[in-house]
């Protein structure tokens, strides 16, 4: 992008977004510097493997590049979309390893990673503070269906042999978490209209 | 309501729907009554918010060393590459031949399909022999036309070939499969599902045929938009993905024979 006369790094995720058609080394390093950690944390923590989470985050900045000009920022920020993808990318790569089961561990640490509000998320937007807190709010056995569903992408029925329960009381943990925090981003104490 | 889903029954749903996680029968059903009820759209988008906001809380992490170099780096080169893909797998280029002659072969093949489907109206119906028949013999010069390719793969394998897809806008628009799988499924007998996604990730289910000894062929008419789909996929009837492809758009043109 040719004109640039201030540091990249101030530029807004959308304008970063838009300016990596122009094959700008700088932009380009510029945004995957950006939201890097953020990609790779979500492809690290649904699948637990670096070789493959690494897979998945260098996918999912190409499918952005690939499609930036259909990014809506109506819908949600950059960073979102990106997680959004790093997400399905993630879930596909655990599908196609069924073979491998979840470690139990692995969940439980994962809930506790999603409820927990240390001093490093003080600085997070509130809608976000406002859902941790919801989620550790959540019974056990309701937030371990929300992370099974929300995170590993696992089907109700999934759920119920894993946890081994009849089908609809994994139905009825997952409808009733969601509806949980639903409420709690709805709730009239202030309004968050994106992110 | 031509659905049999009713607003109750999409509430107990909604939220697996939002979270991308309910069975294709029931997704499919649950996506025909959405589009007849706002009331219930609402609810979903609502919930979807609920789901990306959720996986926003997952911590970031540090990338392996030399992650940011080489990804801004391939998305440089894929800016100013004549194709302007980026290519994310080192042995792509080796493949540059075959792929060229493996492609020329799969437009003639998409044509093919094309005359095919447009004479048969489309109803998810099997092509295989059809399209064997047709491709076994010259195709005449055909209108250049932009068409969808892309070469299914093994997710996240070897880039195991696994067969071919292809996506027209029409109108009609349709949707086409070639499956041959190799490695731990090329055994693979039963029904399958194809879905496209979409640039954010998300899917949606075209329809269901079935694999015998792993092969089959397939097509269905469905909506095709160029700009909103990045690939298809290959499921088993247990979600498993047996296959994945990019999709890239080309053109159905006079046959350039070897």
């Amino acid at each position: 992008m040719q004109g640039i006369r201030f540091p990249v790094g101030r530029l807004p995720d959308e304008a970063l977004l838009s300016g990596l058609a122009t094959g700008d080394p700088e932009l380009a390093a510029t945004f995957v510097r950006r939201f890097q950690h953020t990609v790779f944390g979500v492809a690290i923590a649904v699948t637990g493997d670096p070789q493959l989470a690494e897979d998945i985050a260098q996918q999912t900045f190409e499918r952005a590049w690939r499609h930036a000009q259909i990014y809506d920022p109506r819908r949600g920020s950059v960073a979102t979309w990106l997680t959004t993808i790093a997400h399905n990318l993630a879930v596909d790569a655990l599908r196609s390893r069924r073979s491998e089961p979840m470690a139990p561990e692995d969940l439980d640490v994962l809930l506790d990673v999603v409820s927990e509000t240390p001093e490093q998320w003080a600085l997070a937007d509130e809608a976000s503070a406002r859902l941790r807190a919801a989620v550790a709010e959540l019974p056990r056995e309701q937030g371990r269906a929300l992370v099974m569903a929300g995170i590993y992408g696992m089907t109700a029925q999934q759920i119920a042999d894993w946890e081994k329960i009849p089908l609809g009381t994994a139905k009825t943990r997952i409808r009733t978490a969601m509806a949980k925090l639903r409420n709690t981003l709805t709730s009239p104490k202030r309004g968050d209209h994106g992110q | 309501m031509a659905s049999d889903v009713t607003c109750e029954r999409l509430r107990e749903n909604g939220a697996e729907l939002a979270l991308g996680v309910l069975s294709g029968r029931q997704r499919a059903e649950a996506v025909e009554h959405l589009e007849q009820c706002a009331d219930c759209r609402e609810y979903v988008e609502h919930m979807t918010l609920v789901g990306d906001r959720l996986i926003g809380l997952l911590p970031p992490a540090e990338p392996p060393t030399g992650f940011e170099t080489r990804v801004s780096r391939a998305l440089t080169r894929a800016a100013t590459a004549p194709e302007g893909r980026p290519h994310a797998h080192p042995s792509a280029p080796e493949h540059k031949g075959v792929r060229g002659r493996a492609r020329r072969v799969r437009l003639r093949m998409a044509s093919a399909v094309a005359a095919l489907a447009i004479a048969c109206g489309f109803a998810g119906w099997g092509i295989s022999t059809a399209v064997e028949a047709i491709t076994a013999t010259p195709v005449p010069a055909v209108e250049s036309e932009p068409v969808l390719v892309g070469d299914l793969t093994s997710p996240l394998g070897a880039e195991q070939p696994a067969g071919e897809v292809y996506a027209h806008p029409g109108p009609p628009g349709w949707v086409a499969m070639s499956v041959a799988l190799t490695g731990s499924h090329a055994s693979y007998t039963g029904k399958v599902a194809c879905l496209l996604e979409h640039p954010d990730g998300t899917t949606t289910h075209v329809g269901d045929f079935a694999l015998r000894n792993g092969h089959g062929n397939w097509a269905a008419s469905t909506p095709v938009d160029p700009s909103a789909i990045s690939g298809a996929r290959l499921t088993s009837s247990d979600g498993t993905v047996l296959a994945t492809a990019d999709l890239q758009v080309g053109q159905v043109q006079t046959p350039d024979v070897d």
